[in-house]
C-alpha cells in the first residue's frame, strides 16, 4: 500500500541522502570508483588510486555526482536526455528546501519554459546560501493583468530587517544572468509573510 | 497496433541515437544538420551540458568538468523536440503524446537528417523510452490493484510504504536488447499519490545493428514498449486511462 504523502514529506527515491554508515560509503565509493574507472577504460589496478575520492565528494555533498557516474553501469544511457526526468530530478531536488506550492503548474510551467531548468536550482542554491533561515515557497504566478505568468520564488522569515532587501538583490544576482535571452523567468521576492 | 486511451498517462517519449567514438564530428555539425529540419523544427535554444570525466595526467588521475554544447530545435508547439550534441541525437516528445504515427516520421526526418551530414560509421546505443506519470486521488493506493509491476512485501513487513522505486531489466533478442522498466513513488500534486512508470528500451550491445536498420529497430522497439506497457498494468488502470475501441 502507498500511502498519500504530506505535502513536506514527499517521497525522494533519486536522490542520494546523506551517507552516515561507513559501510555505504565504502560500497557507494567501490562502485563510483569502478564506474569512474569504466568510463575511462582503465584497468583495475587504476582503481585503487581513486580510493578516497569519493569519499572526500560525499563529504562535500556531492554525493550525486557520483551516484550520476554510477549510471554507465546498468548499461544506461550515460547522461540523461529526458526532459521529463530532468524536471523531476529538480522538483525532488527542491523539496528538500523548498515548500512546492502546487508541483503540476511547477512541472507545467517548466515544460514549457525547459530554458530555466538549470537556473531554478541555482536560485534556490543562491536564496538558501543568502537567507539560511528562511522558509522558501515555489509558485508559478499569473499575473491576469498582462496574461503573463511565471516562477516566483518567495523568501519568508520570522522577521524582515533593514538588510533584508540588499540581502535579495545579492541572491538575485547571483543567478539573474542565467535569465537573460531566456522566455521563462523566475522571479525571487517576498510576501512579507512570517516564516 | 496497441491498444489506445483518451488519457494516455505518457509525459514523454524520448528516442536516442548515439553514435560510435570512430564518427568524426564537428562544430558545423549541428548548424547542418539545423537547416534539414528547421521546416519540422524552427525554433533553435542552446545549452549546456557539464560532465564529470577522469583522465589520466601527469599527476595520476585527474577528475575534470568536461562541458559540451547541446542544440535544441522545437517544433512550433514547443511538444516535440530534437537535442543534438556529440555524437548524440535525441527526439523528445512531451505530453500530448502525438501517436507513434505521429513522433515516428518526426524521427525518420532527424535520422536521416542527420545521416545526410555526418558519416556515421556505427551506433553505439539506440533507445526508445516512455515515461508514464500517473497520478491517483488522493487516498493510500494498493499497488496490485493498478499494475501488474510492482514491489512484493512480505507479510511479515509494514505494509505501509512511504515511497519505493523498483527496476527490473529484461533481456530481448537475446540480450542484444534490454528493457528497463522501473516503477517508482515520485511529487505528485497537493496530498495526491504519484508514480512514473518508466520504460526504457536500449540497444544493449554497441555495433550490433547496422546503421541502415535503424529506424527499423526503432519500430521493433516501439511494439516491445507496447507490449511491456500493457503487461505492468491491471483492468483497473486501464479503466483509469478510458480505453478508445
Amino acid at each position: 500500500m502507498l500511502t498519500s504523502p504530506s505535502e513536506l514529506t514527499i517521497p525522494l527515491l533519486n536522490r542520494p541522502g546523506p551517507k552516515t554508515s561507513v559501510t555505504e560509503l565504502q560500497r557507494v565509493e567501490s562502485r563510483a570508483v569502478k564506474a569512474l574507472a569504466t568510463l575511462c577504460d582503465l584497468p583495475q589496478s587504476l582503481w585503487l588510486p581513486w580510493a578516497g575520492i569519493t569519499q572526500r565528494l560525499l563529504q562535500r555533498g556531492s554525493a550525486s555526482i557520483v551516484m550520476e557516474e554510477i549510471k554507465p553501469l546498468s548499461k544506461r544511457s550515460p547522461e540523461d536526455v529526458s526532459i521529463v526526468i530532468e524536471i523531476e530530478s529538480v522538483l525532488e531536488l527542491l523539496a528538500e528546501n523548498v515548500r512546492l506550492h502546487d508541483p503540476n503548474r511547477i512541472r507545467e510551467y517548466l515544460l514549457r519554459f525547459t530554458e530555466i531548468i538549470d537556473v531554478v536550482p541555482r536560485a534556490v542554491d543562491a536564496a538558501r546560501r543568502h537567507f539560511p533561515e528562511a522558509q522558501l515557497i515555489m509558485e508559478v504566478y499569473e499575473d491576469p493583468e498582462i496574461e503573463d505568468c511565471y516562477l516566483v520564488l518567495y523568501v519568508r522569515l520570522k522577521q524582515y530587517d533593514d538588510s533584508f532587501v540588499e540581502r535579495l538583490e545579492k541572491a538575485e544576482a547571483e543567478f539573474l544572468d542565467h535569465l537573460a535571452d531566456k522566455e521563462g523567468w523566475l522571479q525571487l521576492t517576498t510576501d512579507f509573510r512570517e516564516a | 497496433m496497441g491498444r489506445k486511451y483518451k488519457n494516455p498517462p505518457i509525459v514523454e517519449a524520448v528516442c536516442e541515437f548515439r553514435l560510435t567514438e570512430d564518427t568524426e564530428w564537428d562544430l558545423t555539425v549541428p548548424g547542418l544538420f539545423y537547416e534539414r529540419v528547421k521546416h519540422e523544427f524552427p525554433l533553435r535554444e542552446q545549452r549546456v551540458i557539464q560532465a564529470l570525466e577522469v583522465i589520466p595526467g601527469p599527476q595520476g588521475l585527474q577528475h575534470v568538468i568536461r562541458t559540451t554544447e547541446r542544440v535544441l530545435m522545437f517544433a512550433p508547439d514547443r511538444k516535440i523536440l530534437v537535442q543534438l550534441g556529440p555524437r548524440l541525437l535525441v527526439i523528445n516528445a512531451l505530453k500530448p503524446y502525438p501517436t507513434w504515427q505521429g513522433l515516428k516520421p518526426r524521427i525518420e526526418v532527424a535520422w536521416k537528417a542527420l545521416q545526410e551530414v555526418v558519416d556515421i560509421k556505427g551506433l553505439e546505443r539506440i533507445g526508445l523510452r516512455y515515461i508514464n506519470r500517473i497520478e491517483f486521488p488522493p487516498q493510500a493506493v494498493e499497488l496490485q490493484d493498478y499494475f501488474d509491476f510492482y514491489p512484493f512485501i512480505g507479510k511479515r513487513l509494514p505494509q505501509e510504504m512511504a515511497s519505493f522505486v523498483m527496476v527490473v531489466e529484461f533481456p530481448y533478442v537475446e540480450d542484444r536488447d534490454r528493457c528497463r522498466v522501473q516503477l517508482a513513488s515520485t511529487v505528485g500534486a497537493e496530498a495526491k499519490t504519484a508514480v512514473i512508470l518508466d520504460i526504457d528500451y536500449f540497444l544493449a550491445r554497441p555495433r550490433a545493428v547496422d546503421i541502415s536498420n535503424g529506424l527499423n529497430w526503432v519500430e521493433e522497439a516501439h511494439s516491445h514498449v507496447e507490449e511491456i506497457f500493457e503487461g505492468c498494468i491491471t483492468d483497473r488502470l486501464r479503466a483509469m486511462f478510458e480505453e478508445v475501441s
